[in-house]
């Protein structure tokens, strides 16, 4: 060791240097077509299975990959999928929809509607599908022809549009499955865009245009490769080096990346950034003290800070625009310290309270979290976790009480009520929910989304939710790309990024 | 053994590189009363700017001031290193010298723990254990221990092996010497040179693999600074100060070296071979 050890911390050093003058202009990437390849730099899924997905971000990689019966709209609002038509029956109670003609799956199999039931029942009954819940109130599916299913339900759901177009819609091939249920997680069969060929974990994953893709003629990328940003702050000169032609880039790197010759794209999402909070752990057993958490936040500081001004300060989960945002919730939390030390005197807590702050990235939005709720009253000690180990304490176990968390929305309003709120949900880890808002989530899902009354119904849930349950929303936040310039802009989704039309130039 | 100890202390190297140490050790001590301001007071309004008459380093991305965050980490870089350094001593040095009075099976499963423990990545096994025990400074200074600990195991009973078999020792036993008397009277002084020289070294590895540690978010919990907490963080904004990381990157290495330049004095001067040094 003696011989190397001056030279390991000149290395370090030289490469800091090195990564601090990197500049110019994109350099040319590998030999492209007007059908070239684009690498993409985000994340690679948890797996490639629709059913077993324990991630919300995962249906990103996924719909490259499967098609939904339906899809949403740049607002949230179903669209024809696979799926070209559907309509209600028996009050709410079935749900018929017909699929485009000719479909196949990229193995060759036809996607006609026994393939549909099969597959919806796969992830009502599979036993370690993540997706069950959403689909508890499928009684069956009813084939009446190739391209015509009904879905037959056990109480009126006028969500199902909504939930088709995520990952409980994408449509898995029976024959794949019924081969290897198990080996679908690495060797997916769908019907999306792209067919994945080659799957390297934790590092990329190689696919190539699928000819049978319904919509193909929208598709001008032969070839698509994901892979895995290791280091924000690396994306940039991998952007400029070829490395990635798109890759996803935190705030903090648009002006480096417009420095760089690199186009942005800021585009409207569903992730809302928030503090959980676990009413089943004292102080926050006590709502006085989780509402002083409201008023102890300062959004906008969080915001201008974290997020270096991108996105919108909000106090719900959903992003202003979106059927469940209520307007009349906007301004509801005002940063306040001294309204919320007096909560926290009225709960019993005159000299403040001491909890732990837990994290696995504690730099930033944790540390000045931190800092705010001490001048509250409310002294946090930032307890490091593993990344790995998130979703362990937090979803499953549910044994930390205060936790920096994002939530990237579901395709359902409802089901993204369910999540944040419900008794179930994930990120409501105190499993408490007020009975007027299980009776407003009973009126949502038993009214028509075209129904005038729907959206009202909506944000009256949004509205107990806010006020009710301890979650502290902070901030909506976009997905920000820098892309090569070759390549064209990206489609604007809310909900899902996909690559319909985009083009990547020639060199 | 050619000179003493005290024969390094004539070299420059070894002068510069104690005095160096020195400042270190007095920032480590001293530090919350040197920083000229409180390194975790946020100030998101004065965030990333460059060095001034009021941040003589700049501020951080909350608009902490930089310099007191170094001056303020310092504790926490120096403590984690010299907590595994410790750690390792203990573990290591002292099984290795008595060792050498262990029978044969006593020997071998040492020497196959120590070959094993030897093949283990320092920055993965402290990640792992991390993840076993919690993420928190102890630990992962343990872990970094755990790892040094054959090391001077290895290093302390080679050199202790040549000294028993001297014959002063043979005769010492004759006389009806216990092996405690041996250990402390003959052995233990004679070995001591290389212990030094395997600690200084250690402390430079260890120096790198805590700020490596800290780059990564194992280790001390933010808000509080150190060397290698500061140092990612400004990674993350090169664009708005591509500067920033020269500052911790620097007393990382100027520190590293220090140890470095020491050790290697120490073994020349004492004779210590280098092969059997860290």
């Amino acid at each position: 060791m003696s011989g190397r050890r001056p030279f390991i911390a000149l290395a370090l050093a030289a490469a800091v240097l090195a990564l601090g003058a990197c500049g110019g202009a994109p350099a040319g990437t590998t030999a492209q077509t007007a059908d070239g390849t684009l690498k993409w730099g985000w994340s690679l899924p948890t797996t490639w299975d629709p059913v077993t997905s324990s991630a919300g971000n995962d249906v990103n990689a996924l719909s490259l990959v499967y098609g939904s019966i339906t899809r949403l709209d740049d607002k949230g609002t179903p669209i024809p999928g696979l799926a070209t038509a559907w309509k209600y029956g028996a009050g709410g109670k079935e749900i018929t929809f017909t699929l485009r003609p000719g479909l196949t799956f990229s193995d060759g199999s036809p996607l006609d509607a026994e393939a549909v039931r099969k597959s919806i029942l796969r992830g009502r009954d599979e036993k370690d599908s993540l997706i069950a819940s959403q689909l508890h109130s499928v009684a069956d599916v009813k084939v009446a022809g190739p391209q015509e299913f009904t879905v037959l339900l056990t109480q009126p759901d006028y969500q199902i549009p909504y939930l088709f177009a995520g990952k409980t819609g994408m449509v898995v091939s029976p024959k794949a499955f019924e081969a290897d249920s198990k080996g679908v997680s690495a060797k997916p069969v769908g019907a999306g865009p792209f067919t994945l060929v080659q799957l390297v974990p934790n590092d990329h994953a190689t696919l190539r245009r699928n000819p049978s893709y319904y919509d193909v003629a929208n598709i001008h990328l032969a070839g698509f490769e994901v892979k895995a940003i290791p280091e924000p702050a690396t994306v940039v000169a991998g952007l400029q080096s070829g490395q990635y032609d798109v890759a996803t880039i935190p705030p903090s790197q648009i002006d480096a990346a417009k420095a760089a010759g690199l186009k942005v794209d800021v585009i409207p999402s569903l992730t809302v950034r928030v503090l959980d909070v676990n009413s089943g752990i004292p102080p926050f057993d006590n709502p006085k003290v989780t509402e002083a958490l409201k008023y102890a936040v300062d959004r906008k500081a969080l915001l201008d800070t974290s997020q270096f001004g991108i996105g919108e300060v909000n106090v719900q989960p959903f992003p202003k625009g979106h059927v469940g945002y209520d307007p009349s919730l906007e301004g509801l939390y005002p940063h306040d310290p001294a309204k919320a030390r007096q909560l926290l005197a009225e709960a019993g807590y005159p000299n403040g309270v001491d909890v732990p702050l837990t994290t696995a990235t504690p730099e930033g939005l944790p540390e000045q979290v931190q800092e705010q709720l001490k001048e509250a009253g409310i002294r946090t000690t930032i307890k490091l976790i593993a990344p790995a180990q998130h979703t362990q304490l937090v979803y499953v176990q549910h044994n930390v009480a205060l936790a920096p968390d994002g939530f990237v929305g579901r395709e359902s309003p409802l089901q993204a009520l369910s999540v944040v709120y419900g008794p179930e949900g994930l990120m409501n880890p105190g499993r408490t929910t007020p009975k007027a808002l299980l009776q407003q989530f009973e009126k949502v899902r038993t009214t028509p989304i075209d129904d005038p009354a729907y959206a009202e119904a909506v944000r009256k849930a949004t509205a107990i939710g806010v006020r009710e349950l301890p979650n502290v929303w902070l901030f909506s936040t976009p997905r920000i790309f820098a892309r090569n310039p070759k390549v064209s802009e990206l489609p604007r989704g809310i909900a899902v990024q996909r690559f319909d039309g985009v083009r990547i130039a020639a060199p | 053994m050619s000179v003493s100890l005290r024969g390094a202390w004539r070299l420059p190297s070894v002068r510069l590189s104690l005095a160096v140490l020195a400042v270190v050790v007095a920032l480590a001590v001293f530090g919350d009363w040197l920083s000229p301001l409180d390194p975790v007071a946020q100030n998101p309004a004065e965030r990333l700017r460059g060095p001034s008459g009021g941040h003589l380093l700049g501020t951080d991305y909350l608009g902490r001031d930089v310099l007191s965050r170094l001056i303020s980490g310092t504790g926490a870089s120096v403590l984690g290193t010299l907590e595994a350094v410790g750690a390792g001593l203990v573990l290591g040095a002292v099984p290795g010298l008595v060792s050498v009075f262990f029978g044969r099976v006593y020997e071998w499963v040492a020497m196959r723990v120590a070959d094993a423990l030897l093949t283990l990545p320092f920055i993965i096994f402290a990640i792992a254990v991390a993840g076993v025990l919690g993420n928190g400074p102890h630990q992962a200074m343990l872990a970094i221990g755990v790892l040094l600990a054959p090391v001077f195991f290895r290093v302390t009973r080679a050199s202790a092996i040549e000294f028993t078999r001297a014959q002063y020792v043979e005769a010492a036993e004759l006389l009806g010497a216990s092996r405690t008397r041996v250990v402390r009277t003959h052995v233990l002084g004679k070995v001591l040179p290389t212990i030094a020289v395997t600690t200084a070294g250690a402390a430079a590895a260890s120096l790198l693999v805590v700020s490596s540690l800290s780059f990564l978010g194992i280790g001390v919990a933010p808000p509080a600074p150190t060397w290698g907490g500061v140092l990612a963080s400004d990674l993350g904004f090169l664009h708005q100060q591509p500067l920033a990381p020269l500052a911790p990157a620097l007393l990382i290495m100027i520190t590293v070296g220090a140890l470095n330049a020491l050790a290697d004095a120490v073994r020349d001067t004492t004779g210590v071979r280098a092969d059997a040094v860290v």
